[in-house]
């Protein structure tokens, strides 16, 4: 039973993660139907910079630093590279950004080279005892960040005039144009705060009990995003939220009982999450939360 | 709004005087869509300040046309302005973007009302006010809920569950957030309830006494006529009559244009002597009697029809008009399965068609036609059509694919009835195009071919003329006059252009707000005092 209720906890704290991740794919999405590839990229440029600059400068400031960097790298491509072909249809948009995470992602493992680059968190390796449940002091931190980041951004979709653009223009672009929102600048903003979320997610994504900075860290950060963002309705922030707790949940289950299911063979914990992804999309095509398609005849 | 009965009976004369420079001018204005079709080629408007101009006409004229090349949205749907200019109050419109004009003081309510169903009422109308200072929205609010007192009570409820007519409001409440100088307005009435249509008009009412200038896009002749000080009639993207607005409703142009009245009739084939040779697989039988008891449906709260009941005779042309918003198309799609009724049922023949599935009433030989086409548009029209023959076909996926001599046959006699049926309908020449290139009367053309490659006993058509030019829709006329005559085929014509019809139908069925105004031969339902009251309003009547 302890073993469970550890998974469970641990389950969720890497849940909050994903959540985060899945956030911030599922934002540039609402706002401007790009599937945005690039995201894992991101992710570990946001990684990276802290990894790297964290002796330098501290702790403190090299996650500042990061937040700057990946925020200003997705708008870079939000409003410069996708803005000029933007009469081309979403498919195409979601192409360009695979070649563009293709880019980033060689250059960033190319700067890592052989270096193991950790984040230098003050956490560290410390894991923290409750009863028997032993959970990594990093992924508390990770659990209180998210839910305060999370519930800023939710607060601000709601209560801010940017959150009520873009919700208006997520519904109907057309529309939201004639009450004087102008389309590109709430995509803008929806692009910066995907890079924002990218940086603070890669930093608790590379923290312990993950090895570090790597070149895959990209690939392996979409993996759970695509799946969380995809079961939770594509365009849906609560789908976002649950879908990550969901693929966190469902991983670390995965993990933790791998012994149990050896039959599936090794690993199956990196799958998991799409068979649960299959299994809800065979129930509601357009995920838990997200708007369904109507057409009109 | 305490003023309504006045409002309503007074011939709507502009509070503020409306000489002196136009307040917003259009001029010359042409505009196209896909680089192709020209949807407005030369229209010139004026609004005086605070005077309300009604834009009238049929589907496809360029009225929405028109108030999107004001409001800058015409790149959504694929549209720019060639030529002409848009100025209001001495700056150009027509080269700023969307969101500058609303800052300039031009703001439009979408046609279809368009909420944000999504979003709370409360947030509909903070969006609608995004435009401007958030000093001044307190202030906007403050004034809109006071139009429309509905709206405070559902402040937080969302806005998708509102009624239409409460959905209409909003969208009103929402555009008048960001303080316009001017308010387009685009089908306001549409698909409402009579009663929800006099608290529109009454609304439009006060918003041009509080000095706010309206431009009013609107199918129905009747309220538009009755509210605006100057109309103009568009056609085809001209201009076909302007003029003050209770001139307008009295005279015989206008009358002809929305009743048909005067029209010659549309030649009159006689029956062909034989019938066309029927290829392999086309479906031997005659027509039945379609026959329609009690239809009635309701969307929420919305009863969109209201117990319509039609016979269509085997071999006959019956025809379904109303104006806009009446259930026609509606009926339609209950017919043919896309609905389902809520009470009433209907019977082809001896079949029920109630609780079929489309495809199952397709096979029982009922063809249709969409209003908003739905052809595959990167294919050619050989294509299209023989895709319409799909259910003709024997040939399976393997057989096809291995082109086996049946085939082959198969497909060679399907491509011969597929020249045949191009041929009734002047399509020969375009056969080898492809449908995303042909203009839109063409392609209204091959979407009615489609349907009569499925060799149908029953062809409904929905709305067959609606953006057509006056000589393509007299031609129509006599395509389906040849239809019936040479097929032998019984048809329901769905329309609102009552000209067209009176032509070429044997029987006509009217709806207005969703329930049966009046049913006879053309000539008796020209005369029905309450059709001419649906699409003329009480200034018809006036007139003999």
């Amino acid at each position: 039973m302890s073993h469970f209720v550890e998974l469970l906890v641990n389950g969720l704290s890497l849940g909050c993660i994903d959540a985060l991740i899945a956030l911030g794919f599922v934002v540039v999405f609402k706002a401007t139907r790009v599937v945005n590839f690039a995201y894992g990229s991101l992710l570990l440029l946001g990684a990276y910079v802290v990894g790297r600059y964290h002796d330098r400068i501290g702790f403190g400031p090299a996650v500042i630093l990061a937040v700057a960097v990946t925020a200003g790298m997705a708008a870079l491509i939000g409003v410069v590279l996708l803005r000029r072909v933007r009469l081309a249809d979403h498919g195409t948009l979601a192409i360009l950004t695979l070649g563009l995470d293709i880019v980033l992602a060689t250059e960033l493992t190319r700067r890592i080279g052989t270096d193991l680059l950790t984040t230098g968190d003050p956490w560290g390796a410390e894991v923290v005892t409750i009863g028997s449940v032993h959970i990594p002091q990093t992924r508390i931190a990770a659990a209180i960040v998210a839910v305060t980041v999370v519930g800023a951004f939710l607060a601000a979709l709601k209560f801010t005039d940017w959150g009520v653009a873009l919700r208006a223009s997520a519904e109907r672009p057309a529309t939201a144009t004639l009450m004087g929102i102008r389309l590109s600048r709430v995509a803008a903003g929806a692009w910066v705060l995907a890079g924002t979320l990218a940086a603070v997610a890669g930093l608790f994504f590379t923290a312990f009990p993950s090895p570090g900075v790597g070149g895959t860290v990209g690939q392996v950060a979409l993996g759970a995003a695509v799946p969380a963002a995809v079961l939770g309705g594509l365009d849906s922030t609560t789908g976002a939220l649950v879908g990550g707790l969901l693929v966190g949940v469902t991983a670390t289950f995965a993990a933790g009982y791998q012994d149990q299911l050896a039959f599936l063979g090794r690993g199956f914990g990196g799958v998991a999450p799409y068979v649960v992804m299959l299994l809800v999309l065979l129930a509601r095509p357009s995920g838990l939360f997200g708007s369904r398609e109507v057409t009109r005849v | 709004m305490s003023q309504t009965s006045a409002t309503r009976a007074a011939p709507a004369e502009p509070a503020i005087p409306t000489s002196g420079e136009p307040l917003l001018r259009v001029r010359d204005l042409h505009v196209s869509y896909a680089g192709a079709l020209r949807a407005l080629r030369g229209v010139s408007v004026d609004v005086p300040p605070g005077g309300v101009v009604a834009v009238l006409g049929a589907n496809g004229a360029g009225k929405s046309t028109l108030l999107r090349a004001i409001s800058g949205t015409l790149r959504f749907s694929g549209g720019r302005v060639v030529d002409g200019s848009v100025d209001f109050d001495g700056v150009r419109l027509d080269v700023m973007d969307p969101a500058a004009v609303v800052r300039s003081g031009v703001v439009q309510v979408p046609e279809g009302r368009q909420v944000f169903e999504d979003l709370t009422v409360d947030e509909n109308l903070r969006a609608g006010g995004l435009a401007g200072p958030p000093r001044a929205r307190r202030a906007a609010r403050d004034r809109v809920l006071e139009l429309f007192p509905l709206l405070r009570e559902r402040a937080h409820s969302r806005a998708g569950l509102l009624s239409g007519g409460e959905q209409q409001m909003l969208a009103i409440a929402r555009a008048l957030m960001a303080t316009p100088r001017v308010l387009l307005l685009d089908e306001p009435s549409l698909g409402l309830a009579p009663r929800m249509v006099e608290r529109v008009a009454d609304v439009i009412g006060e918003i041009h006494r509080s000095g706010t200038a309206v431009v009013l896009v609107e199918q129905n002749a009747a309220m538009a006529l009755r509210l605006a000080g100057t109309a103009y009639v568009l056609e085809v993207g001209r201009v076909a009559l302007h003029g003050p607005a209770a001139r307008l409703a009295g005279r015989d142009e206008v009358r002809e244009r929305y009743l048909g009245v005067g029209r010659g009739p549309a030649p009159q084939t006689a029956p062909g002597p034989a019938r066309a040779e029927r290829a392999p697989g086309s479906r031997e039988g005659a027509p039945e009697t379609l026959v329609a008891e009690g239809l009635s449906v309701r969307f929420g709260g919305v009863a969109a029809l209201s117990e319509v009941s039609l016979t269509v005779a085997p071999g006959s042309v019956h025809a379904l008009i109303g104006p806009n918003g009446a259930g026609k198309s509606t009926c339609l799609n209950v017919l043919t399965g896309i609905y389902r009724a809520t009470a009433g049922g209907a019977r082809y023949g001896d079949v029920e068609l109630s609780g079929l599935r489309p495809h199952q009433i397709a096979r029982l030989g009922i063809g249709r036609t969409f209003q908003n086409l739905a052809l595959s548009a990167s294919a050619t029209v050989a294509d299209n059509l023989l895709l319409g023959r799909h259910r003709l076909s024997r040939a399976g996926f393997l057989t096809a694919g291995l082109r086996t001599p049946g085939a082959r046959r198969e497909r060679a006699a399907q491509e011969r009835r597929v020249a045949e049926i191009a041929d009734l309908l002047e399509l020969r020449e375009v056969l080898g195009r492809v449908v995303a290139g042909l203009p839109y009367g063409v392609r209204k053309r091959v979407e009615l071919a489609r349907a009569l490659c499925a060799e149908p006993t029953l062809l409904l058509l929905d709305e067959p003329v609606a953006g057509m030019t006056t000589e393509e829709s007299t031609r129509l006329a006599a395509t389906v006059a040849r239809i019936r005559a040479d097929l032998g085929i019984s048809i329901l014509l769905v329309e609102h252009d009552m000209a067209f019809v009176m032509g070429i139908a044997d029987e006509v069925t009217v709806l207005d707000f969703g329930r049966r105004i009046a049913r006879g031969s053309p000539a008796e339902v020209q005369r029905d005092p309450d059709v001419i009251r649906a699409y003329l309003g009480a200034t018809g009547e006036a007139v003999p």
